[in-house]
């Protein structure tokens, strides 16, 4: 048999090339295998074929051995080249997580780095310093002067626990790598001059974040504002929260008190180190009423004005919805607009049958229900159902008709909601980084708002935003209503199964062109009526206070 | 050509200028380090590196040593070895102040080196002049029982660093005798195969079936089980692969039947798996190997700072002084390696691994040229000694392999591991001596 060379290294290269694609990781079992094979074919491929005599002793055997040496080191060589040059990136910033003690391994090349480096300032959007970095004796200590805005963004602890929040996924422009060419950064490596960062601005503002703080106390929960037109979030509050500054990790002293914090947060049953305005997974409860309404007007379904028939209970296949909240009892017949103002469970759940489980499914979804939203920080993935097989039972499609069954959403999508059905239903992809700019003051990048989905037509969302304002100023939200603006807004109440049921509020302010949407709820915090309602109310009425 | 009388050999121009080249680069890594360790090029730069020149420049006499007597022996062994041992000096230099800064006890590991490789320079001249290369077959069972006296005295009375006993402490002296008996090993299996080499090759009938002449293989099986066994016990996992690395090989080149080499590999498969099955600490080696990210911050850390500087060297690598290689444990011996992935990149270690292949090839055909069965098995064990105690610990580090704790011949820090390999260098150029005329050979022909 001739072996045509070029086949040979044709095949062995693919082999190689497979099993560099195939394994994850370079001392994976199946990349040791491929290079184990890859060294028996380079063998095989240049062993002599030709029998000479091989007495003891013989040239032959002892070029044979050199042969195998050299085929170990081109084995060798293969696997230096995938980690120092393939996968090179990878494995520096490759980094490990503790599953017990939340401890990160980290290259330490980074984290020295990360010790020196005079890392870019966070800002609000008046310009108040949300995180900065004092450089003291050649180190560089992280600051984050105002605890109501500290934690948004996320942590820094170098030593430690790593990087979380904005200080994570804006890394690269905060060290200042985004910035500089590959020469610039030579020298400054060449002269141990620690490079500068870039200064992010975010839409946060401070004032209304404080004020969202002082409106939650200690009540655990959270608020989002977001501006309609643009899908900035204005301010973004959760409670309890961390205070970043005492997970900073520069010098070997700080260490224990780090780590004696941590473990505080993570012993702390109220779990502070979810940020519940991304994380935090609630029943929308009866503030799902508004994609259900909004889903049966786009899809032709009703009008506002269609009557639902509501004396008290409903009897779904055995499964009885009992109406508590109808605020006149000898009434029975009710427009769609009335049933959204009273939040009448029994007609939404008649709804939601009428929609059935596949446009239920799909409106949910257009509005964000089970989707990934982009977002600079990370945001929990809400749901419609844990799977779609549950939609199969009529009772269980009644149940999500008003907000229950198997729904889950964070507070920033429900904030996302209300905002998409004040901006003619094009929902926008929410951006808390505004700009990235230099230390001189040089924009760098700015954050353009970018519709993510239009969630139902433009005449859909008129209606239900006209259906929102009418449960203010008729319905159970009237105490959301400002002098002189006009407003939207919808209450929920979520059981929970323990205890008192989350509570709700979702809406928007206009004047009258809608511009502020908030959504707040408060664990445990019993009906919508009066917390999480005033919370809304006053956040909106500052905001506009503000824009005036 | 036998009846002629040599012609007295040439000047070895090749010789010096190969050493010149490899002095070159160790004092241009020098200097460079010096300049990145002041921030700027200043006139006190050479009381820097003056100690380590002086080594360098070791370099260069024994060159001229040899160059002076009319040597006769092959011209690129030296070159090479001076390349390999003064990339040594320069990372061990480079180490010293961030390592002593970490550990005290360190302080004063390049002076030492510095000492060891002076040393060992001397050694290789010895070896390369003077050392009688038919005293090495007549004695060879001396040699045995002494390798294996060593090793059983190691057992008894050593050190244990590190939870392996292979350190011997005589007075302020301390000396790895695994290191010494692989030399010792070599010369035995050398003698030993040459004799019955002829035995060894042909096959042994038993009735229809054709065997292995046992009879003739058995005393050396015993040796290398003896010899394993003993450093099972030491805990010297990389010195006995070595050994049974550098056994095979020679069985292989003196009989020239591969069912040999086969039939070690699987008895040395199923010892592996048994080890793995029997012993914790194994078990653990195999994790850290196939991946040390189970326990980033106690087991698998070692490992895993090897990857992170390797992978942070890229191709180019960050230039001398400028990693941080000294976060990687015992970086100095087992992982001198991966500072030199982090320092000088891919090309670097590329270009070691090319020295070493270098040295082994020339090792090789020094051994073609002999005519002598001993002096070629003996050659043909000495650079299969240095490419397989290269691979393992090589392959160790780039986890193609799990990781043994044995030196980078010629590069590692340690005093042992630096003569004894200077040592096998001497003796190969002895081997090449008997048959070079100073001359390449390519040119008698």
């Amino acid at each position: 048999m001739r072996r045509n060379p070029v086949f040979a290294v044709l095949g062995v290269a693919l082999l190689v090339g497979a099993g560099w694609g195939v394994s994850r990781y370079l001392s994976h079992g199946q990349w040791l295998a491929v290079l184990a094979v890859a060294w028996l074919a380079v063998l095989f491929l240049a062993w002599p074929r030709r029998q000479k005599r091989t007495g003891p002793a013989s040239i032959e055997s002892v070029a044979k051995l050199g042969l195998v040496l050299t085929s170990v080191f081109a084995i060798l060589a293969l696997q230096l080249a995938r980690i120092q040059a393939w996968e090179q990136e990878r494995i520096v910033t490759r980094i490990a997580r503790d599953e017990e003690t939340g401890e990160v391994a980290a290259n330490p090349r980074l984290i020295n780095e990360d010790l020196r480096i005079d890392r870019g300032r966070i800002l609000a959007r008046d310009g108040s310093v949300i995180a900065e970095t004092v450089i003291d004796d050649g180190l560089a200590h992280r600051r984050y002067p105002d605890p109501a805005t500290a934690y948004v963004a996320g942590y820094f602890s170098p030593l430690l626990y790593g990087k979380f929040g904005l200080e994570a996924t804006y890394d690269a422009e905060l060290r200042g790598e985004a910035e500089v060419s590959a020469w610039t950064r030579w020298q400054d490596i060449l002269l141990h001059r620690p490079p500068r960062g870039l200064d992010l601005w975010l839409t946060l503002d401070s004032s209304l974040q404080r004020y969202a703080h002082e409106l939650l106390g200690d009540r655990t929960g959270a608020v989002v504002l977001i501006d309609v037109e643009t899908g900035a979030i204005v301010a973004l509050a959760s409670n309890p929260h961390f205070d970043p500054e005492a997970l900073v990790t520069t010098t070997a002293e700080e260490r224990d008190a780090a780590a004696a914090y941590w473990q505080s947060l993570l012993d702390d049953s109220d779990r502070p180190l979810l940020l519940r305005a991304t994380q935090g997974l609630y029943t929308p409860g009866s503030t799902f009423k508004t994609v259900v309404a909004a889903a049966a007007i786009d899809a032709g379904i009703a009008t506002p004005d269609e009557v639902y028939r509501d004396d008290g209970l409903l009897d779904v296949e055995g499964h009885v919805i009992i109406e508590a909240n109808r605020p006149d009892d000898t009434i029975e017949m009710w427009s769609l607009r009335d049933a959204l103002a009273f939040s009448l469970n029994v007609v939404f759940a008649q709804v939601g049958l009428e929609l059935g489980a596949n446009l239920l499914w799909h409106y949910a979804e257009q509005f964000g229900f089970g989707q990934e939203i982009p977002f600079d920080l990370p945001v929990a993935r809400g749901q419609v159902a844990s799977s779609k097989e549950f939609l199969e039972s009529a009772p269980a499609i009644a149940d999500t008709g008003f907000g229950q069954g198997q729904l889950l959403a964070t507070p920033l999508q429900m904030a996302m909601v209300a905002a998409a059905i004040a901006n003619d239903g094009a929902m926008m992809r929410p951006y808390l980084v505004e700009r990235v700019v230099t230390r001189d003051g040089e924009t760098r990048s700015e954050t353009r708002p970018r519709v993510w989905r239009q969630v139902v037509s433009e005449e859909t969302a008129r209606e239900v935003r006209d259906m929102m304002i009418h449960a203010v100023t008729n319905g159970y939200a009237y105490g959301a209503a400002i002098d002189g603006l006009v407003v939207g807004g919808k209450t929920g109440t979520a059981e929970t199964g323990d205890g008192e049921p989350h509570a709700w509020f979702i809406g928007f302010v206009g004047d009258p062109e809608p511009r502020y949407a908030v959504a707040v709820v408060l664990e445990h915090g019993g009906t919508g009526l009066s917390g999480p309602l005033a919370i809304a109310r006053e956040m909106l009425a500052a905001a506009m206070a503000q824009r005036a | 050509m036998s009846a002629t009388r040599p012609a007295l050999p040439r000047f070895r121009w090749r010789e010096l200028q190969l050493v010149v080249l490899a002095t070159a680069a160790v004092l241009a890594g020098l200097v460079s380090l010096a300049t990145v360790n002041r921030g700027a090029l200043v006139t006190a730069l050479w009381q820097d590196i003056q100690a380590s020149a002086l080594v360098a420049g070791l370099f260069l006499a024994a060159s001229l040593g040899f160059a002076i007597v009319r040597y006769r022996g092959d011209q690129t062994i030296l070159p090479l070895v001076a390349t390999l041992a003064g990339i040594g000096l320069v990372f061990i230099e480079r180490l010293q102040p961030d390592l002593a800064a970490l550990d005290p006890d360190l302080a004063g590991l390049a002076s030492r080196h510095r000492i060891y490789l002076a040393a060992g320079m001397v050694i290789l001249w010895l070896a390369a002049a003077f050392v009688p290369l038919d005293w090495l077959q007549r004695f060879k069972y001396t040699a045995l029982l002494a390798s294996l006296a060593l090793l059983a005295v190691t057992f008894v009375f050593g050190t244990e660093i590190n939870g392996a006993r292979l350190w011997l402490t005589i007075g302020p002296l301390q000396m790895q005798p695994s290191e010494v008996v692989k030399l010792t090993l070599v010369i035995f299996l050398a003698a030993y195969l040459a004799e019955k080499r002829d035995l060894i090759g042909a096959s042994w009938r038993f009735g229809p079936l054709r065997l292995p002449p046992i009879p003739y293989l058995a005393p050396m099986v015993v040796m290398w089980a003896a010899s394993l066994l003993v450093l099972v016990i030491l805990n010297d996992l990389g010195t006995a692969l070595l050994f049974f690395g550098i056994f095979l090989a020679m069985l292989y080149a003196a009989s020239g039947r591969p069912v040999y080499v086969l039939t070690g590999l699987a008895a040395f498969a199923v010892a592996s798996w048994l080890a793995y099955a029997l012993f914790d600490r194994i078990g653990i080696r195999v994790q850290n190997w196939l991946d040390p990210w189970w326990d980033p911050l106690d087991a698998g850390y070692q490992p895993m700072q090897a990857e992170y500087a390797l992978a942070s060297g890229g191709i180019l690598g960050t230039g001398l002084g400028l990693g941080q290689p000294w976060r990687i444990p015992e970086v100095q011996t087992d992982f001198i390696f991966a500072a030199i992935g982090e320092e000088l990149g891919l090309l670097g270690t590329c270009a070691v691994l090319a020295l070493y292949l270098a040295l082994v090839g020339r090792g090789l055909i020094i051994a073609l040229r002999t005519r002598d069965a001993f002096l070629r098995l003996l050659a043909t064990g000495l650079a299969a000694t240095v490419g397989i105690q290269a691979a393992i610990i090589v392959g160790g580090v780039i986890r193609v392999i799990p990781l043994t704790g044995i030196t980078l011949p010629f590069i590692s820090y340690g005093g042992s591991s630096l003569l004894t390999n200077c040592l096998l260098a001497g003796l190969l150029l002895n081997i090449s001596a008997t048959t070079e005329r100073g001359q390449p050979a390519g040119r008698r022909r």
